[in-house]
């Protein structure tokens, strides 16, 4: 048999948007709405009144796995002895380039290359 | 073909095209304004609160859009935009018969009995008709129209989604939502005939091509609402509350001119 | 909102013996400035105290958008139509931020936005006590945005390093609003009090009308005055930072010079700045008046109570309507 009981008009929502094609994904707030639809329809104007948006997820909650209380306080910390995961633990490399009058290729210099001249 | 109008200086040289020009702003100014002023009242009390917010953005566009529409007319000599929206008499006011009705029993600040399914119904054809008219209206030969035409649909397609989402929704859940939507669609069949046209000067508007003709506008306006609606009456529309067009308005005007101008009144010289 | 829970002293224990260890996790946390999220374990006292605090605080939001919105549709331009609007429409928002953490506070007791509406329209749930008074002239629709908004605004930001995040984050995105709303409110204000001889005697009328009312904005100094009063909790547990003087005198400070350099007079002659001991002076509000006004015996609850309840029964068939329909054996 079915039912229809009000208080399941009531669905959790969480709300994410985009800002620019830039930006990423970003979590505004939830919402209650009835259905993916009403959901939708309703979002922006209830988080992004004042500012700009290109996109909009809704999702319903139940739909989301985060992390537990207990998960978010064990699974997120981790040990500082990760240098070689990043240029912090390559540095000595500019020193040794420029004996050889060279210069490094860090992170400034490797994104200038998007633009290459056309000759 | 008419020459395309960049001004207003320019269109008050022809006492014809100005006259029609005017009068069919003062449809487009007095329809949005009304349907504002008609939402505004429901304000904190949608369905839910989340409805209720975004319920509230559209009131406030619309009402942006009315004041764009009252500028266009006082740049065309008809006075201050403020003094246009609040002061004209009943018989002045071009819009809608069915827009100024009132959105139940009761009064928003006593016993406000009002029903969703009218505001779902009448938003939802207002918004259709609104569409419509706006796309013949980037075409219009008075270009300051044509450009807030544009400007207008750039947020109006939202207004429209929403309204036809919810009637959607409703005449497709239970026998009691249908049955409250179906009710308030034989309704306004009786009553939003005056909404499709154009009022006396309709074809002097068509003929300096300000907008297209009365017989498009509703052939378009019924293509859509056929494509939306489950079950429409199968007669011609009617204009059973009077014709707005025309200055014949109901007493739901009276009561929303009471109101919306009671502050404006106390003192029209003042500044607010 | 004021620090004044009625019943607040009737919250559970803090915490079971075997919590002990978890009681001691949560305190420095708490301690050292980190924010306590929906799903964590937390004492029963702060979840209640937190559910007290932001289901007035939202109910009062939405209830606070009924005062205001009366002067809605009778704004006296279109930039004053459009402006009120947005504002009492954000009014509605922020009840709705606040709701929806509130919720999620009450989920483990298997309750919802229905119980809350219904908690407001049976009693239970109280709002704040300038949402009970009148608006009865153009002016008030301008006194409710600047100086019951910048009450607002003083005891928000107070919290804007709360302990819970849920709460904080609601708060930053209201209080960014609110700023509009300050304006909004000093906007009209500003044109009446700069208006013709009638404009600024409403104006006057109204702040003298909405003088007491603003002082009780804060709540009670003490829990003697009333009998009741949370405030230690909420300070223990990093919620809000000053009690309910320190927060009423900050408002005094900032918006009485602002009075009167726009010619308000305060119905209280023995108003003044106390130089030596560095606070306004004031005669007491009617403490034993805001006890029955915030029961719902106020001048105008039992009149927005009804526009609630009206606009929740009436609209009980949409919500049928759309609810999913649920499978059941």
């Amino acid at each position: 048999m079915t039912a229809q009981d009000e208080s399941n008009f009531y669905k959790e929502y969480e709300v994410f948007s985009k800002r620019s094609t830039k930006a990423p994904i970003q979590h505004q707030f939830s919402l209650l709405a009835p259905n993916d639809e009403l959901a939708m329809m309703m979002a922006q104007e209830n988080f992004m009144r004042r500012e700009d948006v290109i996109d909009v997820w809704v999702v319903p909650r139940a739909h989301i796995r985060s992390m537990t209380s207990e998960e978010r306080s064990t699974w997120t910390k981790r040990l500082d002895n990760k240098s070689y995961r990043t240029t912090k633990g390559y540095g000595y490399l500019r020193k040794k380039w420029r004996e050889k009058e060279q210069g490094m290729l860090d992170e400034k210099e490797i994104m200038s290359w998007k633009e290459v001249n056309k000759s | 073909m008419t020459k395309r109008i960049e001004t207003a200086d320019e269109a008050k040289q022809d006492a014809a095209y100005s006259e029609a020009l005017k009068e069919l702003i003062y449809q487009m100014a007095d329809d949005d304004f009304i349907v504002s002023f008609r939402g505004s009242e429901w304000l904190g009390l949608a369905p839910h609160i989340e409805e209720d917010v975004a319920f509230s953005s559209i009131t406030q566009n619309t009402m942006g859009h009315a004041v764009m529409y009252y500028n266009l007319l006082e740049e065309l000599g008809e006075g201050d935009a403020d003094a246009l929206a609040h002061a004209r008499p009943l018989e002045k006011r071009r819009n809608a018969v069915y827009l100024e009705k009132q959105n139940g029993d009761g009064s928003y600040l006593k016993e406000p009995y009002f029903d969703w399914a009218l505001t779902v119904v009448r938003h939802y054809f207002y918004e259709v008709l609104k569409k419509v008219k706006l796309e013949a209206l980037t075409k219009s030969s008075y270009v300051p129209l044509a450009n807030i035409a544009q400007k207008v649909l750039m947020e109006q397609p939202y207004h429209l989604a929403h309204w036809k989402l919810w009637i959607r929704q409703l005449q497709n859940s239970n026998e009691d939502a249908k049955s409250r939507i179906n009710m308030r669609i034989v309704e306004a069949w009786k009553e939003f005939g005056d909404a499709l046209e154009l009022g006396t000067k309709s074809s002097e508007m068509v003929q300096h091509e300000l907008i297209a003709g009365e017989e498009f506008l509703q052939k378009q306006w019924l293509n859509e609402v056929k494509a939306t609606v489950m079950s429409l009456p199968t007669y011609p529309l009617e204009k059973g509350l009077g014709n707005g067009r025309n200055g014949k308005h109901s007493a739901d005007l009276k009561q929303a001119i009471k109101i919306f101008s009671e502050v404006y009144e106390s003192d029209r010289e003042a500044v607010w | 909102m004021y620090n004044y829970i009625p019943d607040g002293d009737s919250v559970a224990k803090a915490y079971t013996e075997e919590d002990q260890g978890k009681y001691e996790v949560f305190m420095e946390r708490i301690n050292n400035g980190e924010k306590i999220e929906a799903d964590d374990w937390m004492p029963e006292d702060y979840r209640q105290a937190l559910i007290k605090l932001i289901s007035m605080h939202g109910i009062s939001e939405i209830m606070g958008a009924l005062p205001e919105k009366e002067w809605v549709p009778k704004a006296p331009t279109l930039k004053r139509k459009l402006g009120i609007m947005a504002k009492v429409q954000d009014e509605m928002g922020h009840g709705q931020l606040l709701l929806r953490v509130a919720e999620d506070l009450m989920k483990p007791y298997g309750r919802t936005r229905e119980n809350l509406i219904e908690d407001l329209l049976n009693g239970d749930l109280k709002f704040h006590n300038v949402f009970h008074m009148p608006t009865k002239t153009w002016a008030d629709a301008g006194m409710v945005g600047w100086m019951v908004d910048g009450a607002a605004i003083i005891s928000q930001t107070n919290m804007l390093d709360a302990s819970y995040g849920p709460y904080q984050r609601a708060l930053q995105r209201i209080c960014a609003e609110e700023v509009f709303h300050a304006q909004h409110g000093e906007a009209i204000i500003m044109a009446l009090a700069e208006g013709t001889k009638e404009q600024r005697e409403i104006l006057q009328e109204s702040f003298s009308r909405w003088w007491p009312s603003l002082l009780m904005f804060f709540g009670p100094a003490s829990a003697e005055t009333t009998g009741s009063s949370k405030q230690d909790i909420m300070i223990k547990y990093r919620i809000r930072k000053s009690n309910n003087e320190e927060l009423r005198q900050v408002f005094l400070n900032k918006y009485l010079p602002r009075a009167f350099s726009l010619g308000l007079t305060v119905p209280d002659e023995t108003v003044h700045y106390d130089k030596e001991n560095e606070r306004w002076i004031y005669q007491q509000p009617d403490w034993n008046e805001f006890k029955q006004i915030i029961k719902n015996k106020g001048p105008m609850s039992k009149e927005r109570l009804r526009l609630r309840e009206i606009a929740y029964e009436k609209n009980r068939w949409v919500r049928q309507a759309l609810a999913p329909q649920v499978i059941s054996s």
